[in-house]
């Protein structure tokens, strides 16, 4: 995902001037290409968060339209005030590509994971959210991001993910109906989306499967559309239970006062010790791909 | 553009002229932060009224101002009016309901708010980012940012100083307004403040200081030349400067101007 990302970025780069690209330290071996390139239009801040965002919201104030790169809890959450002060309250063209989504270091260690960013940039008004499940989304999401021209949070696993979408998705500003199903609905964001299709491949129902890759602005009406013939929802995600994707459905439903049941998957609000890697932590916190076919099952045997 | 400079003693009328708004607009409004408005006022009447380039008929080539220690807005919105920037209906609603002007700037509120700025050690960075923006643009304007003393024990203002001298932005010009008061204490006894100069020096930055009340000073500061370093000029100042019992008082972080305290300090104000 970070090449496709990066790729368009530099594309966007070729064709307008006025893009610059600056990483917080991070970048090494995926940033090379734009910064041999366009040297002049490369800034590393280095190990300092909050001047970083201050910074490019200085240089989108006189004109300049600014990607920012770094590792999430260094782009959103050492230096939250600035993106909600200096990018967001402003609405300024920047767009913030933040790479490891999820528990996807593990096992780093909890101060590498994401896992609340989704629930942190919700509270952020002007901010668009894009967590794209497969490289193919990852392009279409940063492409969707410069027609925006306002403040972006782009995230990302890092790299190899493979993809999900069969082609180029016609509108990305959409819920991506990936496989068409009916009686349950599996809807998710981010790279645990793979999990997703191998529980349906096992499945011997004929679930729904909706990427998200747009969490904020949701467009609703499509996604209610889509959801015709579902009875049960189930999120997934690589993200805390509370403040994720799950959240945002059970508010929605709440709020428009729909019929459908809802099943939440995803990691538990808590701090995590556990020393797995990746894929040992979907299954320690239940949204791996068996932890998802059993949910399905349930529901189709109506368990 | 021609750019107009007014003589000392022009700018000594006009900035006792702002000191007597400023009153006035505290006193409409009850809003507090007069202290810290009054003693930047020299400041910014000789950046708005002598350095910056700054004309609504020339807007894109305009010199640009950022407050970053905003809760001194007053200050700046009575510079803005005096400039004829901000209409006079726009001024005395300044924190009033359904008024414009809150007591933090938003820079969606009016013409010349430059940045959104309140919680301090943002606004210095943003001007940063202007700066070196308008350098890579190989325009000629320059960035001015105020920022406070106790806004300078922020992190976030030392990491743009490690990183500004490093930019090449000699068109970037820092001024910290050094009241040596803040809002509960003293910078010089809350933290090892001083020396400041010699700190910003070892930063790689131009430095001076000044008494920020005296115009001679503050205009031979910002004509020094930065040598392609970002410049900071430290100047010496007095909080409620101008009128007498609010002088170096901390209270006047909070205080309002009530009916009787603002005849008090109009006629401190006569001059």
């Amino acid at each position: 995902m970070r090449a496709s990302v990066v790729k368009q970025v530099l594309a966007h780069a070729e064709q307008d001037d006025r893009v610059l690209l600056i990483t917080g330290d991070a970048g090494y071996g995926v940033l090379d290409e734009f910064r041999e390139k366009f040297p002049d239009r490369f800034l590393n801040l280095g190990v300092a968060e909050q001047n970083t965002i201050s910074f490019a919201a200085g240089l989108a104030l006189v004109g300049f339209k600014v990607y920012v790169y770094n590792i999430i809890p260094f782009l959103l959450y050492r230096c939250y005030e600035q993106v909600r002060n200096d990018v967001c309250y402003q609405k300024l063209p920047i767009t913030l590509i933040g790479i490891g989504s999820g528990v996807t270091y593990a096992p780093q260690g909890v101060t590498h994971y994401s896992v609340e960013d989704v629930a942190i940039a919700r509270t952020l008004p002007n901010l668009v959210i894009m967590s794209p499940s497969d490289p193919v989304e990852a392009a279409a999401c940063a492409r969707y991001a410069r027609s925006l021209d306002r403040p972006v949070y782009i995230r990302i696993a890092k790299s190899g993910e493979p993809n999900i979408q069969a082609g180029v998705p016609k509108d990305i500003s959409k819920p991506q109906v990936i496989r068409a199903g009916s009686e349950v609905a599996v809807l998710f964001h981010g790279s645990v989306g793979i999990e997703v299709v191998r529980a349906v491949q096992e499945c011997a129902g004929n679930p729904l499967m909706i990427s998200m890759p747009i969490l904020q602005p949701i467009d609703f009406k499509s996604l209610l559309e889509m959801l015709d013939g579902v009875g049960t929802l189930i999120s997934v995600e690589e993200n805390y239970l509370d403040g994720g994707l799950g959240s945002i459905l059970a508010e929605w439903l709440v709020r428009d006062d729909l019929p459908f049941k809802l099943i939440k998957l995803g990691i538990r609000n808590e701090f995590i010790h556990a020393v797995r890697n990746n894929q040992g932590m979907r299954c320690l916190y239940g949204c791996a791909s068996d932890n998802i076919l059993r949910c399905l099952e349930k529901v189709l045997h109506n368990e | 553009m021609q750019h107009v400079t007014q003589p000392v003693e022009e700018l000594e009328r006009l900035a006792l002229h702002a000191r007597r708004l400023i009153i006035e607009v505290a006193h409409k409004s009850g809003s507090g932060h007069v202290g810290c408005s009054l003693s930047c006022v020299d400041i910014l009447t000789a950046l708005y009224f002598h350095e910056m380039t700054i004309s609504a008929d020339d807007w894109g080539n305009r010199d640009l101002f950022i407050m970053s220690k905003a809760h001194a807005a007053m200050s700046l919105y009575t510079i803005l009016k005096l400039k004829g920037l901000i209409q006079d209906s726009t001024f005395w609603g300044f924190y009033q309901d359904g008024g414009t002007l809150p007591t933090h700037l938003d820079r969606f509120s009016a013409k010349g708010i430059e940045a959104s700025t309140g919680s301090l050690g943002h606004g210095f960075n943003m001007g940063l980012g202007l700066a070196y923006g308008i350098k890579l643009r190989g325009e000629q304007r320059r960035v001015f940012v105020l920022i406070g003393d106790g806004e300078a024990q922020e992190g976030s203002i030392w990491e743009g100083a490690l990183f500004g001298a490093r930019l090449g932005i000699s068109n970037f010009t820092a001024i910290m307004d050094r009241n040596n008061l803040q809002g509960y204490g003293r910078p010089s006894e809350i933290c090892y403040f001083e020396p400041i100069e010699e700190k910003w020096k070892a930063f790689g930055w131009e430095t001076c200081r000044v008494n920020g009340h005296d115009f001679k000073q503050i205009l031979r500061a910002l004509a020094t030349p930065h040598n392609g370093n970002p410049k900071i000029i430290i100047a010496d100042t007095v909080k409620g400067k101008g009128v007498s019992f609010m002088e170096n008082e901390m209270k006047w972080h909070y205080f309002i101007v009530t009916d009787e305290l603002k005849a008090r300090a109009l006629e401190d104000l006569r001059r």
